[in-house]
């Protein structure tokens, strides 16, 4: 141990008066610095201008003249996805989703407005976040420094001094890795100062802010014991480099873009329009409250007129008009569940894919760690898309009920003849103020770990297989005589 | 569904090239549903695709181009005069007769044709398969080939310096890691904070506000702005005093026109952040090149503008067809919804009516 910290100091010495590895050090710093001030701008804007949007949204609807109710369930409000606690540090997928969903009537709209379809195609190049840094970067970095800590003393020679001087394979290892470890602490400096002050002004989130800093250096050590084992298995430096850079461009390039390929094309997803078609199909089948010879809505209408014991429509103690709409938007919304249930099960086995090939890239893992701990991950766009539809069916039932109760059922049915009926079934402004906002909260970190716990598990994986390879390493070492 | 308003198909047909760059295809529908009411409430709907998939980057052709082919070329290339000074073995064969032209020139050219073979072969077949016309095939062959042979100069000119082997492959990998994942990255948060684009979400806020508003405004008003567009509808304006699809057709489209300068913006706003990364990729070149492919196989971001652009002009096409039916107070008949214009991907390209 003593001679390992003897042996990480002198390799300290030595990066640090090598000027290459100097100026490789300060341009990570400079880079990831860069990264975090710019991520942490740009996020704090976005998170203000769609806070204000959907207090503007809010105030927009309430402000609504006397209408009548179904012209409320048209106008629609609209549902903006809060920006995630720690989007800042990681903002995860939430330039490729939209962030606003219209809110109506009869109709599940799509997110629109995401930064990915507002930028050029550079954006496609990869976005300069702290995350990205750690994920990307920052392990080649690693690599250029490390890859020749021991290839150089074996080919100048000075590996069998250390060696004479009863140094053993293990310690010169230890050694090395500690320094190197070092420069991957400074590394992550900036980064997890990022992440740090994310935290710190939303102290529930410090927790999970722990453990993705923990996530993020056990990625870099598991680099760490994997470029010093590297170094000491090559024969020579330069194929140590070749073989760390293969392997980087394999684990942080390759297979993530791979995975993904295959991933959409073994779990297709049905196109949009696709799936609105299909619902089309299936509500013809079941049942269109806009014809009036629908069988469906004509059973539903005797089993109406039955239960309140009478023969006419107009004789219901309410308006038969908002009544009906209600089982109409019942009917379209449970599709509009059912189907969107199906494809958030294709996306979850498509993100299951990328979480199995954490096997062959752990650089997958920790970007899956670092999304779902930042809450700008699938599950979470997810849950705000179910939260939205939830608040939609409950805002438009709202309003259906209100043209059952609050609007006679002689106007409703006379209003597109008589004028003097129409301005009757405008009702009150004030019933617009007592609906509820739409409001998300983003999965609570206790849910967020849970689904951490997988890529954390790999994560682990790939440390214990670089400590085997570092062993292997000092194996072949004291075999060789170092 | 009343039949004048109902949806109609729009769509974005893959290019023969779409195959090798699949651009921004994945995020952005190939399909969309659109009907005669106000297009700003319905044109940016997006695709259902999983972003987890997206952030990745697309596996295509492009990404094996731009970013795997240059690493194969820097371990082939990056030693091809180091390694020998290090294995002792310049010298002897530097003096060998014209030992640039058969050894030197031989041996990189072998090296650049494996890597462009291996390339070009499988885009071959994919372009068979595609039916990709010639013209187009050579273009994006010759985009390929420019960027194998943009590395292999880069390659070259560190690999003569007389430095090791080692400093070689370091500075190469520093170099493509600059100009590959860097500089991009940096150039793309720099254009997309010097050039703003509007916020959409007030776009659709304003365009609602305005179409639901005329519910509550006089009616005339609707219609005097309406008819000072369309003069040539004033003789067969005339409303019963009850709901009729000209008024509800007339503020629909007044909806459109009040954010037209909002929505030109923020059109203006993406194509003028693709207009600067254009520039950036000269002094990016693969940036640049990756850009080219995309935009010759039409899977660009200013593919996608232009795309949006067809569904404007169709649009106008059928909501004008459908005030030609309105405004005649003809009686209704089946032949007019038979004869209700049709998208047609190649021809409405006579770009964005307003």
């Amino acid at each position: 141990m003593n001679r390992s910290l003897i042996i990480a100091a002198a390799e300290l010495r030595l990066i640090l008066r090598s000027r290459l590895a100097l100026v490789g050090v300060v341009t990570l710093l400079l880079l990831s610095a860069i990264a975090a001030v710019t991520s942490a701008v740009q996020m704090a804007e976005t998170a203000q201008a769609r806070a204000q949007a959907q207090i503007e949204t809010d105030e927009q609807f309430k402000a609504q003249p006397n209408r009548h109710p179904h012209r409320m369930v048209h106008y629609g409000t609209y549902a903006l996805r809060p920006v995630g606690p720690l989007a800042a540090f990681d903002p995860g997928v939430d330039s490729f989703t939209g962030t606003v969903v219209f809110l109506e009537g009869h109709r599940q709209n799509s997110a629109t407005f995401g930064a990915a379809r507002e930028s050029s195609d550079l954006l496609r190049f990869g976005q300069l976040t702290p995350a990205f840094v750690l994920q990307t970067l920052a392990p080649l970095l690693l690599i250029f420094l490390g890859f020749a800590t021991i290839a150089r003393e074996r080919e100048r020679g000075s590996l069998r001094a250390l060696a004479a001087h009863g140094a053993s394979a293990r310690s010169i290892l230890g050694g090395k890795a500690m320094a190197l470890g070092v420069v991957a602490l400074l590394a992550l400096a900036p980064a997890l100062v990022a992440l740090g002050w994310a935290a710190l002004r939303q102290p529930h989130e410090g927790g999970i802010a722990l453990l993705i800093a923990l996530a993020y250096a056990g990625y870099l050590a598991a680099w760490v014991l994997g470029i010093v084992a590297v170094s000491g298995i090559a024969r020579t430096s330069q194929g140590a480099l070749i073989a760390l850079i293969a392997a980087w461009a394999l684990i942080v390039v390759l297979v993530p873009r791979a995975a993904a390929g295959i991933a959409g094309v073994a779990d297709p997803l049905p196109s949009r329009v696709d799936t609105e078609l299909a619902i089309a199909a299936d509500l013809r089948r079941i049942g269109d409250s806009h014809n009036p010879d629908d069988p469906h809505f004509a059973a539903f209408k005797a089993e109406t007129l039955k239960k309140y014991g009478v023969t006419r429509t107009e004789d219901l103690p309410f308006n038969y008009r908002g009544y009906m709409a209600q089982e109409g938007e019942r009917i379209t919304s449970q599709l509009f569940k059912d189907y969107a249930a199906r494809a958030d099960a294709i996306r979850a086995r498509q993100s299951g894919w990328l979480g199995w090939a954490g096997v062959l890239s752990p650089a997958l893992s920790v970007r899956d760690a670092s999304m779902v701990g930042a809450a700008t991950d699938l599950m979470t766009h997810t849950a705000f898309m179910n939260a939205a539809e939830a608040y939609r069916f409950d805002l438009v039932q709202r309003l259906n009920g209100l043209q059952a109760t609050a609007v006679s059922g002689a106007d409703d049915a006379a209003r597109s003849k008589d004028p003097l009926a129409d301005r009757r079934t405008r009702i009150s402004a004030d019933f617009w103020k007592t609906m509820p906002e739409f409001e998300f909260n983003a999965p609570s970190p206790a849910a967020r770990v849970t689904v951490m716990v997988p890529s954390l598990l790999l994560l682990g994986l790939w440390i214990a297989l670089a400590f085997g390879v570092l062993g292997l390493a000092a194996r072949r070492m004291e075999r060789h005589g170092a | 569904m009343v039949p004048i308003t109902a949806f109609r198909p729009v769509w974005d047909p893959p290019s023969d090239l779409a195959f090798a760059a699949l651009g921004n295809r994945d995020i952005a529908p190939a399909i969309l549903r659109v009907r005669s009411l106000s297009l700003e409430a319905q044109l940016y709907e997006n695709e259902s695709a999983n972003p987890e998939l997206s952030l990745a980057g697309r596996f295509d052709l492009v990404f094996i181009t731009i970013y795997i082919a240059p690493l194969v070329l820097i371990a082939l290339l990056h030693d091809v005069w180091s390694g020998e000074r290090e294995a002792g073995r310049l010298f002897m064969l530097s003096s060998l007769p014209r030992a640039r032209r058969r050894l030197w020139t031989v041996r990189i050219a072998v090296r650049i044709a494996g890597v462009l073979a291996a390339l070009l072969i499988p885009f071959a077949v994919g372009a068979i398969l595609a039916g990709t016309a010639l013209p187009r095939v050579l273009a994006f062959g010759g985009l390929i080939t420019l960027a194998c042979l943009f590395w292999s100069a880069v390659i070259l000119l560190v690999a003569r310096r007389g430095a090791s082997s080692v400093v070689n492959a370091a500075t190469l990998a520093s170099i493509w890691f600059a100009l590959t994942l860097v500089v991009p990255a940096a150039a793309n948060l720099v254009i997309n904070a010097s050039v703003p684009v509007p916020d959409g979400a007030e776009l659709a806020r304003e365009n609602r506000e305005f179409v639901h508003g005329a519910w509550d405004r006089p009616r005339e008003q609707t219609m005097d702005a309406f008819l000072a567009l369309y003069p040539q509808h004033v003789a067969g304006s005339a409303l019963p005093p009850t709901f009729h699809y000209k008024w509800y057709f007339a503020f629909q489209h007044l909806g459109d026109l009040h954010v037209a300068d909002q929505s030109r913006a923020y059109r203006d706003g993406i194509a003028g952040r693709a207009a600067y990364a254009r520039a950036a990729g000269w002094l990016l070149p693969p940036a640049g090149i990756a850009q080219a492919m995309t935009a010759l196989a039409g899977t660009d971001v200013t593919a996608q503008l232009e795309f949006q652009q067809r569904i404007r002009a169709y649009h106008t096409r059928l909501r004008e067809y459908y005030y030609d039916y309105l405004f005649s107070e003809r009686p209704f008949d089946v032949s007019i919804l038979a004869n209700v214009p049709r998208f047609a991907p190649a021809d409405d390209d006579d770009a964005g009516a307003h």
